[in-house]
């Protein structure tokens, strides 16, 4: 019986201990809350980076802007939680915010490529049009000219007077 | 019109062709001058106009703004603004000298704004735990846009102005990619409060 009693009281304390321990165990402090905020805000402002460059570029970037304002409320949120103790919301806006624009630094960059690509096509097709537009500009100029010249000089013969009789 | 004349009017129309036939490739090589480049910072009152912002305010009573962000920096930008609250004895920013106010903010807005866009938002605020003791007032907290914050700021009363002054300013900050971080924009805007006993 007391042997019963020992057991159950340790196996009690043992439960006791457990349920301290696990909590702590799971619980957010703050250095690792503004860990996260801050790893949050960093990648938010690589993405931003990234997707200003292609702008520059002149690429659309109306998605992608779409996505960094969701970010940018996360991140929002995260800094509020993280001011307010509030760290396990803190650091699950920070996630949230990161996982928004995951892979963005990526797609900026390839909208960038593609859309110098497609300037370089547009620059060589337009100055080899323009190319082929003064070469045909130059040659119908100086044929046009030609024309232009006899005609006027054709009109301007016509114009000159006749000379009938010399008046004694 | 003798030749010379016609000469001189086809020779002008050969230039006017070209110019035509040039403009696709100017137009990816010319660049044309822009425009100053700026950004803006308001706050409207609650009928989102230039006039009838909160003065008087207690304990608990709820006020609306409107706050706006403008981009005119020809480019794509993120903005931040801070939030923050201050008695008549500690700093504004200095706009002079371009140095924000080394409050710590109350709470901030994180801004993405393309070129000629503006952002523009509704915020509702109160402040809690007021307590008058003498000629002093304490301010524990404020209720901004939905999230608490405690501020603990003490409003010393004035006699010249009669009454207990806090300002309410906000900082707009600018996202600078080369040094991955944040500068102060030099512009902030502000409002005085004056904490009154009766509602």
């Amino acid at each position: 019986m007391k042997l019963t009693c020992k057991r159950y009281l340790s196996l009690i304390t043992c439960l006791a201990l457990l349920s301290l321990l696990v909590p702590l165990g799971f619980a957010v402090n703050s250095n690792e809350a503004a860990e996260a905020v801050n790893q949050a805000a960093a990648d938010l402002g690589s993405a931003f980076a990234a997707v200003a460059e292609a702008e520059q570029a002149g690429a659309n970037i109306s998605a992608l802007m779409a996505k960094l304002d969701v970010a940018g409320v996360f991140l929002t949120q995260a800094q509020s939680a993280l001011r307010t103790g509030d760290y396990e919301n803190a650091v699950s806006f920070a996630h949230a915010c990161s996982d928004a624009i995951e892979g963005m630094v990526a797609d900026a960059a390839h909208l960038k490529l593609t859309t110098e690509k497609a300037q370089a096509d547009s620059f060589l097709l337009a100055t080899i049009g323009s190319s082929v537009g003064l070469v045909l500009l130059c040659v119908f100029g100086f044929m046009g000219w030609k024309l232009l010249k006899k005609w006027y000089l054709s009109r301007l013969m016509d114009m000159k007077p006749e000379i009938r009789d010399v008046a004694e | 019109m003798n030749c010379a004349d016609v000469k001189l009017a086809y020779m002008l129309s050969c230039i006017v062709l070209s110019l035509i036939i040039l403009s696709p490739t100017l137009a990816h090589v010319v660049s044309f001058p822009e425009g100053e480049k700026f950004s803006e910072l308001w706050i409207l009152g609650p009928n989102r106009m230039a006039e009838g912002y909160p003065f008087n305010v207690s304990a608990g009573v709820p006020h609306r703004i409107y706050l706006g962000v403008g981009n005119h920096l020809g480019k794509l930008a993120y903005y931040k603004v801070y939030v923050k609250l201050r008695n008549q004895s500690e700093p504004l920013p200095n706009s002079t000298a371009g140095v924000p106010s080394p409050l710590e903010p109350i709470h901030e807005f994180h801004v993405f704004l393309a070129d000629n866009a503006t952002w523009e938002r509704e915020i509702s605020f109160s402040f809690e735990q007021v307590s008058f003791n003498g000629n002093v007032c304490r301010i524990g907290g404020l209720m901004f846009d939905g999230h608490y914050a405690a501020v603990d700021k003490v409003a010393v009363w004035d006699a010249e102005r009669n009454g207990f002054f806090i300002q309410l300013f906000f900082e707009l900050w600018l996202y600078n990619a080369d040094i991955s971080d944040f500068e102060f924009h030099n512009r902030h805007v502000n409002l005085w409060f004056n904490m009154s006993t009766v509602p």
